[in-house]
């Protein structure tokens, strides 16, 4: 009885240690598989500023092009979005300009393309599927209805892209 | 059995982890928009006449054409006044002959817009807003005719000063 129960704990040691291994070898490798990095983006510059024009001249102002550089690795024949999303409005102190009044045209085409930002839903700015290697490079360029109705301020508003594959 | 459950756990929760971990990449940017206060007058013709007319029968004639309309586009500081006002840089001349500005009058439509009387030496209130936007109004001027008027073509030059503190 006693070599029975005996052999019942060395059996639930041995299962206990096995677990605990593929734990430890678990923990091991998570750090380099999530650094090993399968999307990459790079976003530049970090800030774009729309020339001052007045409204009569140029009812549509155009910021300096944004460089999107990205890359697609181990992604199969799986589908790979790049969004971006407005954190709020273009903000100056209590003034604010409409989200809708914000646009952008893109290139190449595809896989990017044109659109007009939210703040409330991600908005696509490319699309494709499988791999992206090496390295592509985009341009985005935003665009801004120019209109005599804005408070006249410093504007500013938070972009965010991500690139995701499903 | 209750270890091997954890593990299979622990591993689900690893692939989730993983799998959410390593399939989306970010970047952020800031757009930069400066608008400096500006402010822009048109007018629907640079140029009125008041023609000749018997003072009894018109004491008051209608500048031709009848009617100037004035767009006054200004982008200001939120909730920051702007006002148009007209004023004369002298009295009506014909040679050495004067006739006080003060002759000429209008009256106005559109918002924001007001009826005044010309005057050379202090700026008269054409129309006053608050923030920006583009106004549009009409000025119809007439000059006020009288038998005394020694004959003459008489002249003067108006400025209109759109402006916001």
């Amino acid at each position: 009885m006693t070599h029975a129960m005996s052999d019942a704990a060395r059996v639930r040691r041995r299962t206990f240690s096995a677990a605990a291994a593929i734990v430890a070898a678990l923990v091991a490798i998570l750090p380099s598989r999530a650094s090993a990095q399968q999307l990459e983006l790079t976003i530049s510059p970090i800030i774009v500023a729309f020339p001052t024009s007045d409204p009569d001249a140029t009812p549509v102002l155009n910021a300096p092009p944004l460089t999107v550089r990205y890359r697609v690795r181990a992604n199969g024949n799986r589908p790979w979005t790049l969004t971006v999303l407005a954190s709020g409005t273009l903000t100056s102190g209590l003034s604010t300009i409409p989200v809708a009044n914000e646009t952008w045209i893109a290139a190449p085409s595809p896989p990017f393309r044109a659109g007009t930002m939210s703040t409330t839903q991600a908005q696509t700015v490319a699309a494709g599927t499988g791999n992206v290697n090496p390295m592509q490079t985009g341009t985005v360029t935003f665009r801004l209805t120019n209109s005599w109705t804005y408070d006249a301020g410093t504007y500013l508003q938070v972009l965010t892209f991500t690139l995701s594959a499903p | 059995m209750r270890v091997a459950l954890l593990t299979f756990a622990i591993v689900c929760a690893y692939i989730t982890a993983l799998t959410v971990a390593v399939r989306a990449q970010r970047g952020t940017t800031v757009l930069l928009v400066n608008l400096p206060a500006t402010a822009r007058v048109s007018f629907s013709a640079t140029s009125v006449t008041f023609p000749d007319a018997d003072p009894t029968a018109t004491p008051f004639v209608p500048s031709v054409p009848v009617g100037v309309t004035i767009s006054a586009r200004a982008r200001v500081p939120r909730n920051s006044q702007i006002t148009l006002t007209l004023q004369s840089t002298d009295d009506l001349r014909s040679g050495v002959t004067v006739l006080p500005a003060s002759l000429i009058t209008w009256t106005a439509s559109g918002a924001g817009f007001a009826g005044g009387t010309l005057s050379r030496t202090t700026p008269q209130l054409v129309g006053r807003w608050t923030g920006s936007g583009v106004r549009t109004g009409t000025q119809n001027f007439r000059f006020e005719n009288r038998w005394t008027h020694p004959t003459g073509i008489y002249s003067a030059t108006l400025v209109y000063t759109l402006s916001s503190p």
